[in-house]
């Protein structure tokens, strides 16, 4: 379980760009983060791995995530981000990397054997000695998950991972990262722009404003007047089959 | 009813029919997959094999090709201190220490190139972008021009000149000052957390610096003391004596087995300082450390042999594009393509002038350049 208790962040002293932030998420829920541009999404995400430090604390299962090292950290949480790159380097080599914390200076056959089961549970084994540079969009998107993966964390972080990506890449992902979830009983949480796709596959919804985290709750919290207040846009939320969506306008 | 189950029946054979030619074109793929990696892996093999091949060559050729025409025969012989005295030390006290320095500097003016192109995320990285060599050439400008090769003595003409000419001098006021420049450049750029933009722009910025102060000691120079120093500029691999060649080997070989055993933490820079951070290197130490390794090998190889430039772009660029970019083969491969481009250079600059040796820097930038942008201009798009 993570829990991330009255978290406070800025780059200057006196301009805090995170104010009080407290939230929680259970062992295979997938918890969305939704806001503005600059409302603090990725700094969160970067407090969360440890890219900078926040007052406050951040548990992972009671353990204070902010008082452990950089090892034992990617032990327990994996990065996806949107920017995806990694060198002249082949599938098989890129998820490697992933085991770093694992393997130290030589990767040995258990490490191997944990990339070839990723590759293979990502549809990627018949992939894993081509260039990373010369893949698609969304398999790169493939092979950063199976990065990640390989770390064998506990929880998943993914910052606005289909920002480049085409619909139907953008659902294959999406579609990953809810299977990851369920069946790996994994947190996952993840920054979105698409309310949408926010919909469709967030178990839990934080919806941030100006460095804090206003609306907290299930998919009931996305509604016109919330979504108004967070991103200054007039919408109507849709229902078809069951199923939440948004229109613009309103 | 009876049409219901009939077409039932139907699909499910549709369904099994489907399922095996599935399942064919699974397993055909998954075998013309196996093959293409196989196929990938034992190219890469055969390059590693020709490139040691082709080092192990151009070694020979490099000791037995010189002004004294020694046959190959005779060379083998000096070798074995089994030819004529004059044969022997030829080979022993001018060949040998040459071509020794010709392969470590070459590997490590490779392998810094490398290094520094992985630390700053910048393709163009080389050992001149921290500024490194143009604070050597300062270094050696300001020894020769100011101190007459040595320290504390003036030279005014050219008797003074060789009388008191110190290269031991002249190289370790270029390594003082190499370092220096590398450690100005890192302190700079702690103010701004070591981003690799900083310091590529800050090492421009100091190197600049650098190259404004030797164009001034130059100004100032007397004829003897400007054409010295011009001709310490040169890089030149007659000046190696064994005592410099082990001393390179010794930095060179510690930065080798330093570079190999954080080859993981180099490929995990390669996706991004967050990447590499979220899988638990510790970016900013990393960067540093490399980096200044990196500046210590080029500053001991520049001060000892003067400027030998595109060492550290091509070999790199050349390695990546045969074995990709996974530092476990690329920095090995990295160091052997530098030694045998050094040979190749070094053997030429040595054939084709008539018994006068030209300078080595000129000869690696003649052959590197074309042949670099042959490799660019023939690439595949990618995609």
């Amino acid at each position: 379980m993570l829990e991330i208790k009255n978290l406070e962040f800025g780059y200057k002293k006196g301009q805090p760009v995170l104010k009080d932030i407290n939230l929680s998420l259970e062992d295979g829920e997938i918890g969305v983060l939704l806001g503005k541009n600059g409302a603090g999404k990725s700094t969160l995400f970067k407090c969360l791995l440890g890219l900078l430090k926040p007052t406050g604390e951040i548990l992972h299962d009671g353990k204070d995530l902010t008082k452990i090292s950089r090892i034992d950290r990617a032990k327990l949480i994996a990065y996806v981000p949107q920017e995806i790159s990694f060198g002249d380097l082949t599938v098989f080599d890129s998820v490697l990397t992933g085991r770093l914390s694992r393997f130290g200076m030589i990767a040995g056959a258990k490490d191997r054997e944990v990339v070839n089961n990723v590759l293979e549970e990502l549809d990627l084994s018949n992939i894993a000695n081509k260039n990373v540079n010369q893949l698609s969009g969304g398999e790169r998107q493939k092979v950063a998950i199976a990065r990640a993966l390989a770390q064998e964390p506990h929880m998943l972080v993914f910052d606005e991972p289909t920002g480049n990506l085409d619909i139907q890449n953008e659902k294959l992902i999406f579609d990953i990262a809810k299977r990851i979830a369920k069946e790996k009983n994994m947190t996952i949480i993840i920054a979105i722009h698409n309310l949408n796709f926010a919909f469709a596959f967030g178990d839990k919804f934080f919806l941030m404003k100006d460095g804090i985290i206003k609306y907290v709750g299930g998919a009931e919290i996305l509604n016109e007047e919330t979504i108004d207040d967070a991103f200054g846009v007039g919408v109507k939320i849709i229902e078809v089959d069951g199923n939440k969506g948004i229109i613009f306008g309103g | 009813m009876k049409n219901q189950e009939k077409i039932e029946q139907n699909l499910k054979k549709l369904a099994k029919t489907h399922a095996y030619w599935y399942h064919k074109s699974m397993k055909t793929a998954t075998l013309s997959t196996l093959d293409e990696q196989k196929r990938i892996r034992l190219r890469k093999i055969l390059i590693i094999i020709a490139l040691l091949i082709l080092t192990v060559l151009m070694f020979f050729v490099c000791l037995f090709v010189g002004s004294s025409k020694m046959s190959v025969k005779d060379g083998f012989d000096a070798l074995g201190w089994n030819s004529t005295n004059a044969n022997n030390r030829i080979m022993w006290n001018i060949r040998f220490p040459r071509v020794l320095a010709a392969v470590v500097a070459g590997a490590g003016l490779a392998i810094a190139g490398l290094i520094m192109q992985t630390c700053l995320g910048n393709v163009m990285a080389s050992p001149s972008t921290l500024g490194v060599s143009n604070a050597a050439v300062f270094g050696a400008n300001l020894s020769i021009i100011g101190f007459a090769g040595g320290f504390l003595t003036m030279g005014k003409n050219m008797a003074d000149a060789v009388n008191s000419f110190n290269p031991f001098a002249v190289s370790m006021v270029a390594f003082v000052f190499s370092i220096a420049s590398t450690l100005l450049v890192l302190a700079l750029c702690r103010l701004r957390n070591f981003s690799p933009n900083t310091i590529v722009l800050a090492g421009i910025a100091i190197g600049a610096i650098w190259t404004a102060g030797t164009t001034i000691l130059q100004f100032f120079a007397t004829d003897v003391g400007l054409s010295a120093a011009v001709i310490w500029s040169f890089g030149d691999l007659g000046r190696a004596t064994y005592k410099q060649d082990y001393f390179m080997i010794g930095i060179v070989g510690a930065a080798l087995i330093t570079f190999i055993c954080l080859s993981w933490r180099f490929n995990a820079m390669l996706g991004g300082d967050n990447v590499a951070k979220s899988v638990g290197v510790n970016v900013t130490a990393l960067r540093v450390s490399a980096l200044l390794i990196a500046s210590l090998i080029t500053s001991v190889c520049v001060s000892f042999l003067g400027i030998i430039g595109f060492v550290g772009i091509i070999c790199p660029h050349v390695v990546k594009k045969l074995l990709g970019h996974n530092h476990v083969v690329s920095i090995p491969m990295t160091a052997l393509t530098g030694s045998l481009l050094l040979l190749i250079a070094d053997t030429i600059s040595r054939s084709i002038a008539g018994g006068t040796a030209l300078p080595v820097g000129a000869i690696t930038s003649l052959l590197g350049a074309p042949f670099f942008l042959v490799m660019l201009f023939t690439a595949k798009e990618r995609a």
